[in-house]
């Protein structure tokens, strides 16, 4: 846009000519912008409006708490009952653990603006207007907005912490994945009811995103071997467990802290899963390697009394 | 001497400087005879056969003679030609009678797409043929076969949307003019589109027809903040009644997703992501009685669509009872002017999947979007009806009308299809709060309270014989809070405006 005011040095211009300059830059505007005539016309309608429209009946009712998108069945997410997707769960007990009160709306990844759940949807402000949505907290910025909430959140800063991390990220995730997807009797009994059946009643559907979920799963471990060695992954993850068992040894909270942080929550988003009969695993390998360390056994317990009232 | 030397002259002089003037005289004059000639021999065969109108013939046979390779079956050619012989209808013919037939079977084999040109010629069969009878005539019709194959590829402008296309039509595959379509394009809007169709005469009867559908595509619908990604199959059988109105009734089976959310999209939008398969029938009536259907000026059109998904054996995981009704009419004025009018609605009830069990909610697929520029004008794509946010969730119930006064442009001749027009439209979309019968009643009601939301204003409308434009100057006049109106200038393009 040309410079509406003239530049200092040229202030023995004669007068005359500024004014036919901020003239024609005036013209230059107004031939981009509305004319005023219009401008009033346009200001003067709608001549009525009425209140607005009434939303279907799908639609969530709006909630004076943030809305976690996690995956859960509908009758667990009202009783505020742990997820059954580890990543969600761990969100589910940090945020139960930092205090930060929220409402479970059973979703999937097709909702999530990264792709995969979960994410946090913040309370509809009443100071928004209507016209607006509040954008998704994805998991990874949830630690600062409970910050921003002023709740407590206790972060260990142990040199050890991010080699603990990453065995329940990588070893323990792996043979996660392995007992769940690629092991045919606990894909049919547990997987398939949980991620598939859910989604559509159609046979082919079915079968299509039977397939999905199978081949991103190899697809993941295949990220990190070259062949998957179902041994190998099953003892990897004892180890990590009994390292984890160690680590813990008699003390309530991992890293000995005097209440549960991340990383408890995110060795509770397994421990929770792999002890939970109601899941009905039938190969149970992984599940025994974790029933032997007793005290891993009483963390998930104790978490689940303290946080999602012993359900 | 003298003379004559000069009428040389003048010869020579007129070959030097020939008299173009004349020559087109002359050549206008040669036209005109031989025009005149074929005018007076078709009145004079017109005449003959009016005289003879009444004159018993019989149809003896039929042959169609093609230039180039032939793949056309003699069966299909056949069931075609053979309800007409006068061997297999036992009655004789009045002259007429049997042109008339004969023309009906030549404008049939016309409509199949499969030939260039269809000439019919008349001729008596040699007396001397033992076989043949004084009152048989041979019926020969002339046609070249179209090329099998076909080979498209283009771009496509459209509403706030553009498109590279790539089409492969193979026709007449099995000699029955049957043809399979394959189509990819991809978008800024339909990011990506892939369709396989199989369409089939039954019987050798263009009216009647059959055509199998296969489907992949991804659009992105910026008005919910969503892409649907749909993968689906159908059925479709189609016919005509003898008063000129058609049906299609059709089987359909869509896999839809609602995915790839933008950031802000709203809750509700959020709620319906996710997979849903849609298992239901259609049947579509249309009577359009129009002069013209991009840009009419007498008649009326009247459609109605119908379907049903999920319930009883359909199965799916939505269920519902859709029905919508269209109607347009149009009648001139004086001077080219002419008004047209328009009323649609439609109703979306809940039904239950399978054999009982509660109602299913809607979906957002399946719900009605209305506004744009072809249907509501003054306001944007899915401007009208409930919103949650920035998005536009869709409703059950809507009723849509337009009035429209289509005047000549000055200066321009009146069969150019440019109009000045002057309209008001207006319309309600409204959602169910529950799947309960007397919601339906009570929204369906609610539709008449207070004024509908509304829009007026001018524009200019061109019928190219593709497709309608429009550039309209519109401003709102009624409004629910929260729809999205246009206030000032609008582009539209499409077939079927409201």
């Amino acid at each position: 846009m040309p410079p509406n005011k003239i530049p200092d040095n040229k202030d023995e211009a004669p007068p005359p000519a500024q004014s036919s300059f901020s003239q024609q830059t005036s013209k230059v505007r107004n031939f981009f912008s509305i004319p005023a005539p219009v401008k009033t016309l346009f200001d003067k309608v709608p001549v009525l409006t009425y209140p607005s429209n009434e939303l279907p009946q799908r639609a969530p009712k709006p909630a004076r708490i943030p809305s976690l998108y996690v995956f859960i069945k509908e009758e667990d997410a009202a009783a505020g009952r742990p997820s059954y997707n580890p990543s969600c769960l761990k969100w589910q007990a940090f945020l139960n653990i930092a205090g930060v009160n929220h409402r479970l709306v059973p979703s999937s990844n097709h909702a999530s603006p990264t792709g995969v759940l979960p994410f946090l949807l913040p309370a509809a402000n009443s100071s928004n207007s209507p016209q607006e949505t509040s954008a998704p907290i994805i998991s990874n910025k949830l630690i600062k907005y409970a910050e921003k909430l002023g709740k407590t959140v206790v972060e260990t800063s142990s040199m050890r912490y991010e080699a603990y991390q990453s065995l329940i990220d990588h070893r323990i995730r792996s043979a996660w994945l392995y007992t769940l997807y690629l092991e045919p009797l606990n894909f049919s009994a547990v997987a398939y009811q949980l991620y598939v059946s859910p989604n559509s009643s159609n046979p082919l559907v079915r079968a299509s995103i039977s397939h999905q979920l199978r081949s991103a799963a190899e697809a993941e471990l295949l990220k990190h071997t070259s062949i998957i060695d179902t041994d190998d992954l099953y003892s990897e993850a004892d180890k990590a467990f009994e390292a984890l068992s160690i680590l813990l040894g008699g003390d309530s909270w991992f890293f000995g802290c005097s209440t549960p942080t991340l990383f408890d929550a995110s060795i509770f988003a397994y421990t929770q899963l792999l002890l939970d009969d109601e899941l009905g695993w039938k190969e149970k390998k992984l599940c025994r390697a974790l029933r032997r360390r007793a005290n891993l056994v009483q963390h998930r317990e104790r978490l689940l009394v303290k946080y999602f009232g012993g359900s | 001497m003298a003379s004559n030397s000069g009428s040389e002259d003048e010869l020579l002089e007129s070959l030097r400087n020939p008299h173009t003037e004349k020559l087109d005289q002359r050549a206008k004059e040669l036209r005109e005879r031989e025009e005149a000639q074929t005018q007076k021999a078709a009145q004079r065969l017109r005449e003959l056969i009016s005289s003879n109108s009444t004159l018993p013939v019989t149809i003896s046979s039929i042959r169609l003679i093609g230039s180039g390779p032939q793949h056309t079956r003699r069966s299909f050619l056949d069931g075609l030609f053979a309800p007409i012989l006068s061997a297999n209808r036992g009655s004789s013919y009045k002259l007429s009678e049997a042109l008339q037939e004969a023309g009906a079977v030549a404008d049939k084999l016309r409509r199949f797409d499969i030939y260039h040109d269809v000439s019919m010629f008349v001729d008596k069969p040699d007396p001397t043929d033992p076989s043949s009878t004084p009152t048989d005539i041979d019926i020969w019709l002339q046609a070249r076969e179209r090329g099998r194959i076909n080979l498209k590829t283009g771009t496509d402008i459209g509403n706030v949307e553009g498109s590279a296309y790539g089409n492969l039509l193979w026709r007449n595959i099995f000699g029955g003019a049957e043809s399979l379509s394959l189509n990819a394009s991809k978008g800024t809007r339909t990011r990506s589109s892939y369709q396989a169709v199989f369409d089939a005469p039954i019987l050798s009867d263009p009216d009647k027809r059959i055509t199998l559908d296969a489907l992949a595509s991804s659009t992105y619908k910026p008005w919910a903040s969503h892409e649907e990604v749909l993968k689906g199959a159908g059925v479709k059988y189609s016919w005509a009644t003898k008063s000129g109105t058609r049906h299609q009734v059709g089987y359909t089976g869509a896999w839809r997703q609602t995915t790839n959310l933008a950031a802000d999209a709203s809750p509700t939008v959020r709620n319906d992501a996710g997979d849903s398969v849609k298992s239901s029938i259609t049947h579509t009536w249309t009577a359009d009685r129009r002069d013209h259907p991009l840009l009419p000026s007498r008649g009326y059109l009247l459609k109605t669509v119908s379907e049903i998904a999920g319930w009883g054996p359909l199965r799916g995981d939505v269920a519902f009872w859709k029905s919508e009704v269209e109607t347009a009419a149009a009648m001139p004025i004086s001077n080219g002017v002419s008004f047209t009018t328009g009323l649609r609605a439609g109703v979306l009830y809940p039904l239950p999947v399978g054999f009982g069990g509660p109602a299913q909610p809607s979906r957002i697929h399946d719900r009605f979007q209305l506004g744009g520029p072809t249907d509501i004008r003054g306001f944007n794509i899915g401007g009208l009806g409930p919103r949650d946010g920035r998005d536009s969730v869709g409703g059950d119930v809507y009723a849509a009308a337009s009035a429209n006064l289509l005047i000549p442009f000055p200066r321009v001749a009146k069969d150019t299809p440019l109009r000045l027009q002057l309209f008001a439209n207006g319309g309600r979309l409204l959602a169910l709060k529950d799947t309960s019968s007397s919601d339906v009643y009570k929204t369906i009601a609610q539709l008449a309270d207070g004024l509908p939301s509304l829009a007026a204003g001018v524009g200019v409308v061109y019928a190219h014989p593709v497709a309608r434009f429009e550039l309209n100057f519109s401003l709102p006049l009624v409004m629910r809070r929260g729809e999205d109106a246009r206030k000032g200038l609008q582009f539209g393009v499409g077939i079927n405006f409201l």
